[in-house]
This record gives structure tokens, sequence and C-alpha cells, in this order.
């Protein structure tokens, strides 16, 4: 078909849009990584925390710096920082994702079932007092991320019908089987009392205690699944459409939707069980970040990355600072910074809605 | 040449056949309409063409390829289908919903070129939506958002275009807007378009031809004078409709005649002196009122006589523009001694048809009880030199009842019916107009 009209001129200015808010994002997330390493209990200079980092590098001469600054920011600051920063990430994309493959605004990384899985998971190892190691992670993650992933499968058995997944039935069966899980969460806690307190922190979600080895061990995971959902960006925006109207465009419905769940999946179990469960990152992240440069995946993928890792990052600071030398769960700091600062968003892009 | 062959499909629910052995062909160039009611599986249909319910027999080839077989992708870039009441989850601009309808051409990796741009931008003028480029599509209004998804329909390139009631929740000027795109891309950018309709008349002007689809199953095919017949649509739809053509387009007009449930047949005849379409609206009343109606005299090609004819009602008829000849008055008279009643509406009379005055006046010496709607007074429509005046002062000496309007006419005739149940005097041939009654309907006037 050929259609006989003007000839218009003009280069994609989205892409260029895009460049502008990937760069500073970027920034922003390295501006943040500094401050956060600076900020603590106790306060290291900015001068200090370059001198530890060249050291570690092989060329250049040996600054001289305190052993203890030294420890303080390699094996203590910097592995929770980057661990905060990793989940803020993983915890945004799988929140984008879920957002695009159901068209709900509501949906985050926990829609449907991932948390309560986790949550059974982990409340199952600490009061059944299980105790191992395997690949560096100690029993209560991968108990974790079992049962984020077991319970996101559950789920997405009971929806199938035939050969597909309608969404609004998965929805549906992850509140359903959310509620269950969560009573027999509930059921393990009261019958080990002794242990609520334990499994109550982890249910918050902390970094406390996080070690380079929770990074390593999940970073594949993380990577791999962001990989593979950024690879389907198109596809996402397609879906925006309806998912019969992604069909009409040459989408692979169902096996996009597979690949999505199984990496959403995977990305928020990865998270989850170094993390415990962190709340409203994977919902508020993706509206802000949509808010600055656009629905188009393409650009919302990567800066919802950025942005979430910045955001977690910062929000894990203050929960070391506020009430130092005592520690605040990061869960707590992520509710009440994110509620307000979305809602203020959302009023401020009704009023530019209505004048 | 592309050619859509659609070969004894059956789709269906569970057991439940929706399209039953459904074949037809359409190519290149042509505007093809699905009609048919409710339920009667036009949209199933379209979707097991668009490549979304695959039928449990029979095949949907386009260029002798089956579109099952085909990669979805592939399909994608032949055929681009416009869905009913497409909704888009976030707040796009116009210009990025139509670039997304070139996906289909673009590999995972890539991203769009200029050359995509331009192709979004091309579809955008022709179907009128280049000024909206940077709107967000969510806060486009119905039309304006139904033409942007029509454009990133046409950046598929693609050589079939499947439409499901892209009209319906469209205000007349924007119905007319996209049918008219519809038939140029037709026309002039030989695109085969396929489209399910609710409107006759906007299928009738516009599709090059069309089917009449019914429990699944086609009743007819073809050009709309052949299709959209009275017949055809009281077969498919169950409603009476007056089919005529439009007098400036010259294409198929139906027009719906509302039916009201039926009621007993009164035994009773009506007979109506009418004409210049005084009548019309009446003698269906009537009819559905439970008379019998007759009427005359009326010339042929008035609009009375077109009615009557449609209604099957006996009428004295005279040729176009001919004055009332002397066998036509007696054939009248010959009716209206038939007749329980006599109804005279306000017509205009001239020297031609001041005879129809003639004819009430030998009803009311015949006891007739004689109607006369006064709608409109006697000296506007008197071409006859005060003739017809004074014929009209005459019936009203001899008894004639003057009622303002239908309504009252019916409340009339209804008081009448009950007074002569009452009296037991239906099998007699004449009813005599109680005085009371005329002299309330005067006391009306």
């Amino acid at each position: 078909m050929k259609l006989k009209t003007k000839n218009t001129t003009e280069s994609l200015e989205h892409t260029r849009h895009w460049k502008f808010w990937l760069i500073t994002l970027t920034l922003a997330l390295f501006v943040a990584i500094f401050l956060s390493l600076n900020l603590g209990y106790s306060s290291i200079s900015l001068e200090s925390i370059f001198k530890i980092f060249l050291n570690k590098i092989p060329i250049v001469p040996n600054f001289n710096v305190s052993e203890l600054e030294s420890t303080l920011i390699l094996s203590i600051r910097l592995p929770r920082l980057l661990c905060a920063a990793l989940v803020g990430a993983a915890l945004s994309v799988a929140g984008v994702t879920y957002q695009g493959l159901f068209r709900n605004p509501l949906a985050d990384p926990y829609t449907i079932g991932a948390s309560a899985g986790a949550a059974l998971g982990a409340t199952t190892a600490i009061v059944l007092g299980i105790s191992f190691t395997f690949l560096g992670l100690t029993s209560l993650p991968i108990f974790a991320f079992i049962g984020c992933i077991l319970a996101v499968f559950l789920v997405y058995s009971i929806s199938r019908v035939g050969t597909k997944v309608p969404v609004q039935t998965l929805l549906l069966s992850g509140i359903a089987v959310s509620i269950f899980l969560s009573a027999i969460v509930n059921y393990l806690q009261t019958i080990a009392p002794d242990k609520l307190h334990q499994s109550q922190f982890w249910l918050m979600g902390s970094f406390s205690y996080t070690e380079w080895t929770d990074i390593w061990s999940v970073v594949v995971f993380i990577f791999g699944g962001v990989i593979a959902i950024y690879l389907y960006s198109r596809d996402l925006n397609l879906l925006a459409l309806g998912e019969t109207e992604a069909k009409h465009l040459g989408v692979e419905l169902e096996k996009v939707k597979k690949i999505l769940l199984i990496s959403s999946a995977f990305i928020t179990a990865a998270a989850v069980a170094i993390s415990g469960l962190i709340a409203f990152i994977g919902l508020i992240i993706p509206h802000l970040t949509r808010l600055l440069v656009g629905p188009d995946h393409r650009v919302l993928i990567p800066a919802s990355m950025l942005m979430g890792a910045t955001f977690l990052m910062l929000c894990d600071s203050a929960a070391r600072i506020i009430v130092a030398p005592a520690e605040l769960p990061v869960g707590i700091i992520t509710a009440m910074c994110g509620g307000p600062f979305f809602l203020y968003l959302m009023r401020r892009k009704k009023k530019a809605d209505v004048s | 040449m592309v050619v859509l062959n659609i070969n004894n499909v059956v789709c269906s629910y569970d057991s439940v056949k929706v399209v039953e052995n459904v074949s037809f062909n359409v190519k290149t160039g042509n505007f093809l309409g699905i009609l048919g009611p409710n339920g009667s599986g036009k949209t199933t249909l379209l979707k097991s063409v668009s490549r979304i319910l695959k039928p449990q027999k029979g095949t949907i080839l386009l260029e002798d390829q089956d579109i099952y077989r085909l990669k979805t992708v592939d399909v994608a870039k032949k055929m681009s289908v416009v869905s009913q009441g497409t909704m888009i989850a976030f707040s796009f601009t116009a210009l990025d919903v139509v670039l997304m309808g070139r996906s289909p051409h673009l590999s995972r990796f890539a991203t769009e070129s200029k050359k995509d741009v331009e192709i979004a931008k091309k579809c955008m003028a022709y179907t009128g939506t280049l000024n909206l480029a940077n709107r967000l599509i969510t806060e486009l209004s119905g039309g304006e958002r139904q033409r942007v998804i029509i454009a990133k329909a046409l950046a598929q390139e693609p050589q079939v275009l499947l439409l499901d009631e892209p009209t319906t929740h469209l205000d007349v000027s924007n119905q007319h807007e996209i049918m008219g795109i519809l038939k140029r891309l037709c026309t002039e950018n030989k695109l085969l378009v396929v489209g399910v309709f609710h409107d006759f008349n906007l299928a009738a002007h516009y599709c090059d031809s069309l089917i009449l689809l019914k429990k699944g199953k086609i009743v007819d095919v073809g050009k709309s004078e052949k299709v959209l017949t009275s017949k055809n649509i009281q077969t498919v739809f169950g409603i009476e409709t007056l089919v005529k053509e439009n007098p400036i387009t010259k294409s198929v007009f139906v027009m719906p005649i509302l039916t009201s449930p039926q009621t007993h047949n009164r035994n009773l005849t009506a007979h109506l002196i009418c004409g210049a379409g005084t009548g019309s609206s009446l003698m269906k009343l009537l009819i559905d009122d439970g008379y019998t109606v007759t009427s005359g005299v009326l010339n042929l090609c008035d609009t009375d006589q077109e009615t009557a004819k449609f209604l099957k009602v006996p009428t004295a008829e005279e040729a176009p523009l001919s004055p009332i000849s002397d066998s036509a008055h007696k054939k009248n008279l010959a009716l209206i001694r038939k007749a329980n009643i006599v109804i005279l509406t306000s017509f205009p009379f001239g020297k031609g048809n001041i005879k129809n005055l003639d004819a009430a006046l030998f009803a009311l010496e015949n006891n007739i009880p004689v109607f006369f709607i006064n709608e409109y007074p006697i000296k506007n429509r008197d071409f006859t030199q005060g003739e017809a005046e004074k014929k009209m002062i005459t019936l009203k000496s001899k008894g004639l009842v003057f009622v303002e309007d239908n309504v009252c006419l019916f409340n009339a005739l209804n008081n009448l019916c009950f007074k002569t149940l009452t009296d037991k005097s239906m099998s007699s041939d004449k009813i005599s107009v109680p005085t009371t009654l005329a002299q309330k309907s005067k006391g009306v006037n």
C-alpha cells in the first residue's frame, strides 16, 4: 500500500529525550552511592572514600587510609548499599512488567502471590529452625526464594485454561493464593511465639546483615531476568493496546506472557530472598518513572531500574541514620516516603491536566 | 491481486455453533460489509478471519496460504485489524500508538527508523490526525482516537484491513468520515476491507457488497440492493422496514417501521380519506390498533398512496396528478359503503380532489360516522375559491365529528367501540355516533 501525502521530515525526538533521562538518572545513582557511603553513624569523608577505592586499583600508588574505615566502606557499607540498589532495581523492573502485562496500575511485584510465598518460605525456615548454607546463602533466603517461585507457579497453573493464561484470572487467583498462604504464615507464627520477632522482622524487610555473598548469589537471576524483560519491552508497549490487539500486531502472546511472568518471578524471588518484603517500591517507582520518561517500556525499564536503585539506596541510608545507632526496617521508610510523594505527584499531574 | 478465501468455516464456543459453514471471497479493492443482529456470529467470524479464533472446520486463505499456518508476525504484515473499542492502558502519544503499527516490520532489537516515522505520519495525514501527533491518546475524543487507531492499522502497510464495528459510538459526521476513509483505501490504495456494521444505510452507501448473517449462517450476499430487502431484513432481524432509494445518493435506504404488539382484530373497517402524506401515520396506527383499513381516492405516487401500497391497504386509486375520475370516485364510494367509520384528514383541496369531500358527505348520508382531524384550518388549504370551505360547512351540519389530532381521534374511537360493545350492536351494519361524544369533540374543537 502506498499513500499519496506530503512528505514530512522530523527526527525521532523522543529518543533524544530518553538519552537525557537515562544519563541524568545514572548520574543521580552515582551521587547517591557516594552520599550513602559518606553517611552513617561514623561519618567518613568523601576524600577517604575516594582513597579507599583508588587503593583497590592495582596500578595506582597506595594512599594512607585507616584500616577501620576501609573495612567499614568495603565490607559493610558498600555491599549493603549495592544490595539495596540491586533490590530496588529488581523490584522496580518487576513492577513495570506486571503493570504492563496486567494493564493495571495497581499491580506490583507481589501481585500474583510472590510476597506471600516468600513469607511462607522464610517463616517455615525460621519456625522449623532449619539452618544450612548453599552457594554462600543461608537457609532463610533459599527458603524465601523457593517459596516465592512456588507460589507464583501455583497461581500460574491455577489460572491456566488450556494453553492460555487470562490475566484477570491470574490476578484473582493471585489474591486468593496470597490470602491462603498468609493464613498459614499467621498460623506458624502463632504456634511458635518465640520465633515471632525474628519472622516479623524479616517480613518488614531490611539490609542489616547483607554481605557480598548475598549479592553474588542473586545477581545472575536479577540481571538475567531484567535482560529477558528488556528484550520484550516493545511487546509490553503493544500489550498496552490489549492482548488481542498485541496479537494482531504480531506478538506471540502466550509465549511472551510466559517469558515475562517467569522472568519477573525470578527477579522478585531473588530480591525478596536477600532483603525480605520491601513494600511500595515496585508500585511507585514505575509510576514515578512513567511521569518522567513516558510510558514507552524501552526507556521505562532502564529508567525504572536506575530510579528504583537510587531510591531504595537512599531509603536504606535514611533507615541507618534516623535512629542511629539503632536501625529502622527499610520497608517503613519506603512506605513513609513513597506514599506521600506519590500522592503529591498524582495531585500535581491532575492540576496540570485541569489547567 | 490479493484474494481472501473463506471456505466452509465453522466456529463454536464449547458445543454451541456460532458460525456455520460460512464461505465467501473478497478481492483487492473491495469493501465488504457484514451485517446481522447481535449474536449472529459477526464478531466471531471476524475473529476467526483475523487469526484469533481457530475455526473447528474450514480454512481461511490469504493469497492461497492458510493464515493459521503462518506465523503471527507474518499475518500482521499482511492483515491489520481494528477491534471494537480499543482502550489504551497508558498515556502514549498518538504518534507512539501509530508507530506501534510498524512493529511487525521491525526485528526484536530494532527501534523505529526515520522511515518508520515518515510512514506513521503519512498514515496520520491520511486519516486527518497528523495535528494530533503529540497529543496523548488517553485525552483524545472517541472519533479522534478511532481515526488514530485506523492510522495505526494502516502503518502496518497491510493488504487486508478488518474492522469490527468501527463506527459504533461515533457521531454521524465521524461515522461518515471514517467510512469515507475506508472507501478511499479500497478505491485509491487497492486495499481489501472487511467490516462488521450495524447501520444498514451507512453500510449500503459505502460497501461494494454485503453479507447478511443470521445465527451464524449467511442469509444473502451481494450488492446492497440485492441484500437489503424488506423481506431479508424481516427474516434476519424480525422487524418491518420500508426500503427505498435515497433520492439524492441513490443508495439503498432502510427505514424501520415500529411495530406495536399485535392487538385483537376489532372486526371494524376504517376508511381514510386523505392525501399528501396526511394519512400515512394514521394508516399504520389504525392497523396496529386492530382496524381493517381502506383508503381513497389517492393519486398514484402520492405519499399516502405509497404507504397504502406498502401496508397493503385497499385503495381507490387515480392516475398521477389527475383529477378524480368518476370510476375512481365510484370505487371509493364502494369502499366507504363497506366501512364502519370514515376518517377525513386535513389535506389540501384543489379542483382535482374536491370529489373526496363529496365522498365524505356520501358516508354521512349513509349513517356512517365521519371523523375529521382538524389540524390545519380549511382556509389555508382550500385552493377551490371557497368551494371546499362551503362543502365543509355542509358536512359539519350533517354531523361531521371534529377531533383535534390522532390522540383525540383514538379516544373518540375507543369511546365509540365501548359504546357499541355494551349496546351489543356489533353486528349491526352502521354505528351511530352518540350525541354526547359529538358534543364533546366539538367542545375540544
